[in-house]
């Protein structure tokens, strides 16, 4: 090997289970493998799960025993907080420029404990009271919230209607509401956030004055629902879950709204039209751009 | 003994109520609001008004009558006569007949499929002859935002019985003995779960209603909200009484808003009639209910994420049972969630006995079930039948059969966790048990008839895609393997299957069933494994011949028009959207395969005298 020039040793870019893997199969065989990760710890996905397909085996139990073998490998150097800032060279004989970030801990001297995690002031906080952020509301808007806000104080399980009464009163989550609301409740913006995007009914983009919702029940399907739907999207040029750029219309689809027997079904707002077919769909739109016009944003 | 100051109120609302010579019950419920039912009854009081009869006649909105596809439903009582298909300009003629001595409006009534004849009584419409309404009954006769009518059908005597008459524990033992199973779909014993709930230690208890009804093409349990709030009421305070709860909660989607208004009126009325609340009837048993809204989440119909959505969770996903919401649920109290349906056969079984009760049905299924009778059949609408009828009876004689004399082809039963019931199994008694053996399940009652013109490996990519969208993602076999499952189905029906394909749907299939943890992903196989097994052949003319049999895979058809036929309209040119028909008047049209993008307009819009575009598998190159 020695004699073409090349190397024995290897770079593996990517410090995730796919990444471990080669590390550890390549330093077994006898190469010299220095493995790179972008973020401050190896492991990737992987250790964020707590379950492996298809099988439903504990992730960490796989993975965990591999962290500590490439950490203690003889073979294998870890390099993470780094990046690939240059690269030159042919196969076997690579040049590499990395680029590694400051930890500002001295990792020789660092056990992970975790104390200065806990310990850091400014993780403590949940929300800066001494430095309210800056929200842009106006006096009308916060009025408003306020309304919505005075009955749900002080007590439990209020996420859920807080945020549908925004939802009432707005047909989106406006962005600086949420924070408002985080601040005045006293719930975590990231919990509002998380509940704010598990559910179908919720939106953080802002919502057109008409949305339409495509049933896309089994009954609306069987009689041809998809094809309804995808008129729609035809005819406002958008696909569904978007608005139109005037923000007259926003095109929506939904699982069942539990009129079954009017196949296939949608919704204008709270109108409902029923047996529709594609040929429908451009009367429909007229009569919404009718009532809509000199709608502007 | 009876708060007096409750039933003077009570005495004083009954005799409010005054009977008038006939009655006009218009149907409110969401089909028939669609077709525009509030300008329907707008029409008759104006009518009565202008005519000077309001003594006479009495125009009432009632709840859904069930048979959404014949809206809006008119029926006038006591002579029970059936208009359908009512619109405004026909009230006058309607009146007209009712005060000229009992001459019926004949182009209202109904025209049965089979015999062609016209039916004037609602109890011989064939939809309705071989039901048993048994809680869709009261919806015809209740106007759901008016107490005092549902008083007037007993209303409010099964909970007051029970507070005075019967032991919590008694009560618990009627609902064993009436083998009432839970209609959600699992069809847990009713009572046993009451018991457990009971015996659970703890101070404070709740009861939950779910009306949390995801299952996409069932619509029952929407349908008795809207029409007969109180009976669910009932049924929650006697539930409440039995396990010792003093407050209860009803979950309804969002999609529902007629339902929430609905719910929100009954549950004032009843505050005020001391029905709920403090001390109710003077029995020193306490009671009230509120209302939590969902926001589109079809897992959060599973009880445990559906406690997490009311508490309001870091996305509300299921949880491992044990422990039970009955012993551990709401805020880590014992918690009793019944579906709707359930809730609302409550009164029924302590105002008839358990023994009636249990009468009806088969061995281990007792009572009736509601069924949204959908899709590809004559009469849809809901239908509330006994347990173990037959399939077939549910479809031809209730159902009316198939539109356009087509062929059935199957039906899906239990929403996205059911399965596809094939014509061979058209004789299948409807229970629990007989649904799941055939690899379906009774679920919450969907029944989407499919006829010869839907393709089974469609039908599979349907729910797989709702399945996939779903998933609350807490189960890598369930988030993961539905993907999966979708994204082979997917190119099934885009003709790039490989001969292994169903193999390993199979495969994956049981994977996802037994490694997930709550029933979402433990019955997501359903769709796909069963229709695999009633129907191979369809999957396997995807796969090697690249073909749609039933002609609905948009990449495996063509649109062509027959020049025997075209008689050369412009009709269909003139639809098109995308320019993709050349033809001039008089002469024939061809379409350009290579701009069309299988939109079915041109199909549809063809006029009946020529009836020239076909679709035909596999694509024209």
């Amino acid at each position: 090997m020695r004699d073409n020039g090349k190397t024995g040793a290897t770079l593996v870019v990517g410090g995730g289970i796919g990444g471990i893997q080669a590390a550890l199969d390549l330093a077994d065989s006898g190469f010299r493998v220095y493995l790179l990760e972008k973020s401050p710890s190896i492991g990737g996905v992987m250790a964020q799960l707590d379950k492996t397909f298809p099988t439903n085996d504990c992730s960490m139990c796989i993975l965990a025993p591999k962290l500590v073998t490439v950490a203690r490998h003889p073979n294998i150097t870890v390099i993470t907080d780094g990046d690939i800032e240059q690269l030159s060279g042919d196969a076997g004989d690579f040049v590499v420029t990395i680029r590694k970030e400051p930890r500002y801990v001295d990792e020789e001297k660092c056990t992970g404990c975790g104390l200065c995690m806990q310990n850091c002031p400014v993780r403590q906080i949940l929300y800066d009271e001494s430095q309210p952020e800056d929200l842009r509301l106006d006096p009308a808007e916060v009025a408003q919230i306020e309304a919505i806000l005075q009955d749900y104080r002080d007590r439990k399980g209020v996420l859920m209607p807080v945020l549908q009464a925004i939802n009432n009163a707005y047909n989106y989550f406006p962005r600086e509401l949420l924070k408002y609301m985080a601040r005045e409740l006293k719930i975590p913006l990231s919990l509002i956030y998380n509940v704010a995007t598990f559910y179908k009914a919720f939106s953080l983009k802002k919502r057109g004055r008409y949305v339409i919702r495509v049933c896309q029940g089994t009954a609306c399907h069987v009689r041809g629902a998809k094809r309804v739907l995808e008129e729609f999207e035809r005819v406002l040029g958008i696909e569904s879950g978007n608005n139109t750029d005037d923000l007259l219309f926003t095109l929506e689809t939904v699982n069942c709204v539990g009129a079954c027997a009017l196949a296939p079904v949608i919704m204008v707002g709270d109108e409902y039209f029923g047996q529709m077919t594609p040929g429908k769909v451009q009367t429909v739109i007229d009569k919404y751009h009718k009532e809509g016009k000199g709608y502007a944003e | 003994m009876p708060n007096n100051s409750a039933d003077n109120y009570i005495t004083a609302k009954q005799s409010s109520l005054r009977v008038k010579r006939y009655c006009i019950s218009i149907c409110g419920g969401t089909g028939c609001h669609a077709y525009k039912c509030e300008k329907v009854s707008e029409a008759f009081v104006e009518e009565i008004k202008r005519r000077q009869v309001e003594a006479d006649i009495e125009v009432k909105t009632t709840g859904c009558h069930g048979f959404c596809e014949r809206g809006p439903i008119v029926v006038i009582y006591p002579d029970h006569t059936f208009y359908q298909r009512v619109k405004p300009e026909d009230a006058s003629l309607v009146i007209e007949s009712l005060l000229n001595g009992k001459k019926v409006v004949e182009h209202l009534l109904y025209v049965d499929p089979i015999t062609q004849e016209r039916v004037t009584s609602v109890d011989e419409v064939s939809f309705y002859k071989k039901q048993c309404r048994l809680i869709l009954g009261n919806n015809g006769k209740v106007d759901p935002e008016k107490i005092e009518d549902y008083l007037a059908v007993d209303g409010y005597n099964a909970l007051r019985s029970v507070l005075f008459g019967m032991a919590p524990k008694a009560v618990v033992d009627e609902m064993k003995k009436s083998g009432l199973r839970g209609r959600g779909g699992a069809g847990f014993l009713t009572g046993q779960k009451w018991e457990i709930c009971r015996r659970a230690d703890g101070e404070t208890k709740y009861i939950v209603c779910n009306a949390d009804e995801g299952d996409p093409g069932a619509y029952m349990d929407r349908s008795v909200l809207e029409g007969n709030p109180h009976s669910v009421l009932e049924g929650m305070a006697i539930g409440a009484y039995a396990i010792g709860a003093e407050e209860g909660i009803v979950y309804v989607r969002t999609e529902y808003p007629l339902a929430i208004k609905n719910l929100r009126t009954a549950i004032k009325q009843a505050q005020q009639a001391n029905f709920l609340g403090d001390d109710i009837l003077g029995s020193g048993f306490n009671f009230s209910v509120r209302i939590c809204q969902g926001a589109g989440a079809f897992v959060c119909g599973e009880e445990t994420a559906l406690i997490a959505s009311i508490e309001g969770e870091r996305s509300p996903e299921p949880r491992v049972r044990p422990p039970y919401p009955a012993e551990s649920g709401l805020w880590g109290h014992p918690t009793n969630i019944n579906n709707v349906e359930t809730w609302a056969s409550v009164p029924l079984i302590i105002n008839r006995g358990a023994a009636w009760y249990a009468a009806i049905g088969t061995e281990k299924s007792k009572g009736t079930k509601i069924f949204s009778l959908v899709g590809k059949v004559n009469n849809t609408g809901l239908v509330e039948v006994p347990m173990g009828i037959a399939l077939r009876e549910i479809i031809y004689d209730i159902g009316g059969g198939i539109p356009h004399n087509k062929k059935f082809k199957a039906v899906q039963t239990g929403g996205p966790s059911g399965g596809c019931v094939p014509a061979s199994l058209l004789d299948l008694p409807v229970d629990y048990e007989s649904l799941t053996a055939v690899g379906s399940m009774m679920g919450s009652g969907g029944m989407v008839v499919m006829d010869e013109d839907t393709c089974m490996v469609d039908v599979a990519k349907y729910f797989l895609n709702f399945l996939k969208d779903e998933s609350c993602g807490k189960c890598t076999s369930c988030r993961e393997g539905i993907a999966q499952m979708y994204d082979i189905v997917l190119r099934i029906t885009q003709g790039k299957g490989q001969d292994d394909d169903i193999v390993l749907l199979e495969s994956l299939g049981q994977i996802v069933q037994a490694a997930s943890m709550c029933g979402f992903g433990q019955t997501a196989a359903n769709p796909v494994v069963s229709t695999i097994r009633y129907f191979r052949d369809e999957y396997k003319a995807h796969i090697q011949e690249r073909r749609c049999p039933a002609l609905v895979c948009k990449d495996l058809i063509s649109y062509t028009i027959d020049p025997e036929r075209c008689g050369g309209c412009v009709v269909c040119a003139k639809a098109c959207p995308c320019g993709a028909i050349i033809g001039e008047p008089k002469k024939v049209h061809k379409i350009d395969q290579k701009k069309c993008i299988k939109c079915g307009i041109c199909h549809t819009s063809c006029p009946p005298k020529f009836r020239a575009v076909s679709i035909v598998s596999p694509v024209i190159s």
